[in-house]
């Protein structure tokens, strides 16, 4: 788990000591990709606390996830609507129930362990 | 099978952390754009030129000084440098001042008077407008109800009174005296102070302003306290 971490923090101090900057017109399709991992994220940490991840459809989501909600932003500014708030109401609403069924799995585990500690 | 799943979501974690930079750098840091139009732009080119030129004359009597100092060295070096002090002292206003300048009364208005009104003193903040008014146009040496402007001077408010180098300034009437470079420039701080707003804002407190004619030799009077020099420090090299 300290590795994974370990990356994010890599990540962000990369991203932030070499002051990479992108075309602020491209800023909404970086903020739509950011949540699209992160709920990949989430739904691969639940998928693995439900034991059920499969690594294939974990990178194909985190990949075909972001690719399709920049493709719908994208979409939207061409036709005047504003498509990604479609896909940052699907991404948001699916984050909170990740982090539900997180929380609860936990919950559930740890309420367990005190059960099963107390019996003895 | 843990430890490749920890690899993949080390992987995504670090794009995730990485995109979140991005973005974070994108937003907090736009292109700071230049939005002034092309008066602001002219503005700011007069202010500049004016700095220069300013910077130029005072090269050229800094040079004026160091000519006099050669040429004063071998015969007296003393004449010379009291003549700078004194030059100095003049500038600073430490000493009476004549030169080409006028007079401006500040009197309570004629429908205060008439009204009955009370005659309030004149308040810090109108004063100090006042003050920034003349200077605009290259007042040389301001005196304020006989108390000298000079670099340190505070314009404030002391217990309820306006009060000019910590001394309070008298209810009007009372005077303010103004010597410029020259007759002409007197003539253009006059016309400007005849013509300026600032006449409505002395109204508005129940004051008028009466502006003489500007005379060739106004006297102003020198600064009568002491100047601390407590924190002022020597520049280093040269």
């Amino acid at each position: 788990m300290w590795l994974s971490i370990l990356g994010l923090l890599l990540g962000i101090s990369l991203g932030l000591l070499t002051d990479m900057q992108i075309p602020p017109e491209y800023a909404n399709y970086l903020s739509i990709a950011v949540l699209a991992s992160l709920d990949t994220l989430f739904g691969g940490i639940r998928a693995h606390l439900q034991q059920v991840y499969d690594d294939k459809v974990f990178v194909s989501g985190f990949f075909f996830n972001i690719a399709l909600a920049a493709g719908l932003a994208f979409l939207g500014v061409h036709l005047g609507v504003d498509l990604y708030l479609a896909a940052i109401f699907a991404f948001g609403v699916r984050l909170f129930q990740n982090i539900a069924v997180i929380r609860r799995i936990i919950l559930a585990k740890w309420a367990e362990k005190k059960e099963v500690r107390e019996t003895i | 099978m843990k430890k490749k799943i920890f690899t993949r979501f080390t992987a995504i974690l670090f794009l995730i952390g990485l995109m979140t930079a991005i973005q974070y750098n994108t937003i907090n840091e736009p292109d700071r754009r230049d939005t002034r139009d092309v008066w602001e732009v002219r503005q700011e080119l007069s202010r500049e030129k004016k700095l220069h030129s300013q910077l130029l004359s005072e090269i050229g009597t800094l040079d004026e000084t160091l000519d006099k100092y050669n040429t004063a060295a071998d015969e007296s070096p003393e004449q010379a440098l009291r003549e700078t002090a004194g030059e100095l002292r003049n500038a600073v206003g430490l000493t009476e001042t004549t030169g080409p300048g006028f007079e401006v009364l500040v009197e309570p208005s004629m429908e205060a008077v008439a009204l009955g009104l009370e005659i309030e003193g004149i308040s810090p903040d109108l004063l100090i407008r006042l003050v920034n008014e003349i200077n605009r146009y290259d007042a040389l040496y301001v005196s304020i109800d006989g108390k000298r402007i000079i670099n340190t001077t505070s314009i404030r408010d002391i217990n309820g009174q306006t009060s000019v180098n910590a001394k309070p300034v008298e209810t009007p009437p009372f005077s303010i005296k103004i010597i410029s470079q020259s007759i002409d420039d007197s003539e253009k701080l006059y016309n400007h102070l005849l013509a300026s707003r600032i006449l409505d804002d002395f109204y508005i407190d129940n004051m008028s302003l009466t502006v003489s004619v500007p005379q060739s030799d106004m006297v102003i009077e020198a600064y009568d306290g002491t100047i601390d020099t407590k924190y002022l420090q020597a520049i280093e090299g040269e």
